[in-house]
């Protein structure tokens, strides 16, 4: 017993830190697998506070770039609804598209899966392997964990911590997370970062015949946690792997990840009832 | 002024310097040849660099712990610059007497600094700091060594901006009157 107090007195600075990289090693681990620790991420009060008084004083600076990035989403919005209203929407079978239901006589599901709030971007970062965004909403806003966030000109990211009055967004600028996506004609594939710039993304797994041009657009698919037919970008340049004959394209991200001021975030509401399904579905394999 | 507050002072100044203004900053050395990496200063780990000399380990162990927990927790990288941070408080004291000429015990009420060490051996003190603090955590970041170039690039460009902001932070707050070396 004498010796093993001796011991512990030796190496105490040794023990001490070993024990401190063994924690720090727990909580890295514990952020990897996205459990989520909210007691270490920017959602806690203490960070949220500073951040927020952060941009209260640099929301002036904004202002100008805001207002064009509003008009022009209000341009898109406009040029959507015309869309809209010019589509016979009984042949247009989209179902995640809004419809008129005046007309009893054929039998028309109305569906609205979303629900979209808007949140100010408080703080945010484009230079980390994972980049993280922290928003001035909160649960008791009615933000979720795993929600999609978007913004004006194309997708954000997805809900990762929430707290009362906060929440943080890991953005798809990160290593952690995939998103599907799809070209014009159809074609999938995964949109990844190779955190390096925060302008371009990279799609994979796009099969060769596909036929790309620079300037395509890339949009979400309904497989993801965003909402369908939303820009990603535009294509830059297109790469083929000789390996498994598949194409990288490089993208121009719509949104500008430097300068998020506003996102909106996304609710789908039939979320949790898709979930249980697809869970009970690949449980019985 | 007491020396725990005065820390507890330049803690709170350096974290608000790090997470406020240098976070925001991203640096691109120039426009971008081959996807040279973007990278922000890290600037916080002079906390550790400059408090007093007789501080024993276990407090040293602390006080990084608690830096880099509070970095962490402001850009949302859960033990990273802890562990970093951890690391270089523990290593501090053996760099410390291996480059002075004597035993650490006899420095008392002072703290390493340009005035009490001299240019170059605070430069060496705070250069190989700084390049062990940036490489573990850059590793621990990135987590593979596939692109080991990409890596440590990487960790001498975010050395070399670290270092220049250190000796602007040292140069604004080292009174210049009295030149009494040790």
């Amino acid at each position: 017993m004498r010796n093993f107090i001796l011991f512990i007195r030796r190496f105490f600075n040794l023990i001490l830190f070993l024990g401190l990289e063994i924690i720090c090693i727990i909580l890295i681990q514990h952020t990897n697998t996205m459990q989520g620790n909210d007691i270490v991420s920017s959602a806690n009060t203490v960070a949220g506070i500073v951040y927020k008084k952060q941009s209260d004083v640099v929301y002036y600076f904004g202002l100008r770039r805001m207002n064009d990035s509003l008009l022009s989403e209000n341009t898109m919005l406009r040029k959507k609804i015309d869309a809209i209203t010019s589509i016979d929407t009984l042949i247009d079978s989209a179902v995640h598209r809004q419809i008129d239901v005046n007309d009893t006589s054929v039998h028309i599901v109305k569906y609205a899966d979303y629900v979209y709030r808007t949140a100010k971007v408080i703080n945010n970062s484009t230079n980390a392997s994972n980049n993280y965004i922290t928003l001035n909403r909160g649960a008791q806003d009615g933000v979720a964990k795993n929600m999609a966030v978007i913004s004006g000109a194309g997708i954000v990211g997805r809900v990762e911590h929430v707290s009362a009055h906060y929440s943080s967004v890991l953005s798809i600028l990160s290593s952690k997370q995939k998103v599907s996506a799809k070209l014009k004609d159809g074609t999938t594939g995964y949109i990844v970062w190779d955190e390096k710039k925060p302008d371009i993304l990279i799609m994979t797994d796009v099969p060769q015949q596909a036929k790309i041009r620079r300037g395509d657009s890339v949009f979400t698919t309904s497989y993801s946690f965003f909402p369908p037919d939303l820009l990603i970008g535009r294509v830059l340049k297109i790469a083929t792997i000789r390996k498994n004959n598949l194409q990288l394209l490089y993208l121009q991200s719509s949104t500008n990840f430097r300068k998020l001021q506003y996102v909106y975030v996304v609710e789908n509401k039939m979320s949790q009832e898709r979930k249980t399904l697809e869970d009970s579905s690949s449980a019985k394999k | 002024m007491n020396v725990y507050i005065k820390n507890m002072l330049r803690f709170c100044v350096i974290v608000l310097l790090q997470v406020l203004i240098l976070n925001k900053i991203t640096l691109r050395w120039w426009n971008e040849p081959s996807g040279f990496p973007i990278f922000i200063p890290y600037v916080y780990p002079l906390f550790l660099l400059l408090l007093p000399f007789e501080m024993t380990v276990p407090a040293l162990l602390i006080s990084g712990f608690a830096l880099g927990l509070t970095v962490d927790m402001f850009m949302n990288t859960a033990g990273m610059h802890a562990f970093a941070a951890v690391l270089m408080a523990y290593l501090r004291t053996n760099v410390l007497s291996a480059l002075l000429p004597r035993n650490l015990s006899e420095y008392a009420g002072l703290h390493p600094n340009i005035k009490t060490m001299g240019w170059m051996p605070f430069l060496v003190y705070s250069v190989f700091l700084i390049i062990i603090h940036h490489f573990v955590f850059f590793s621990v970041e990135l987590w593979n060594l596939s692109n080991i170039g990409f890596l440590l690039l990487k960790v001498l460009a975010s050395t070399l901006t670290s270092m220049l902001f250190i000796i602007v932070y040292i140069l604004l707050f080292t009174r210049q009157a009295t030149s009494s070396r040790i």
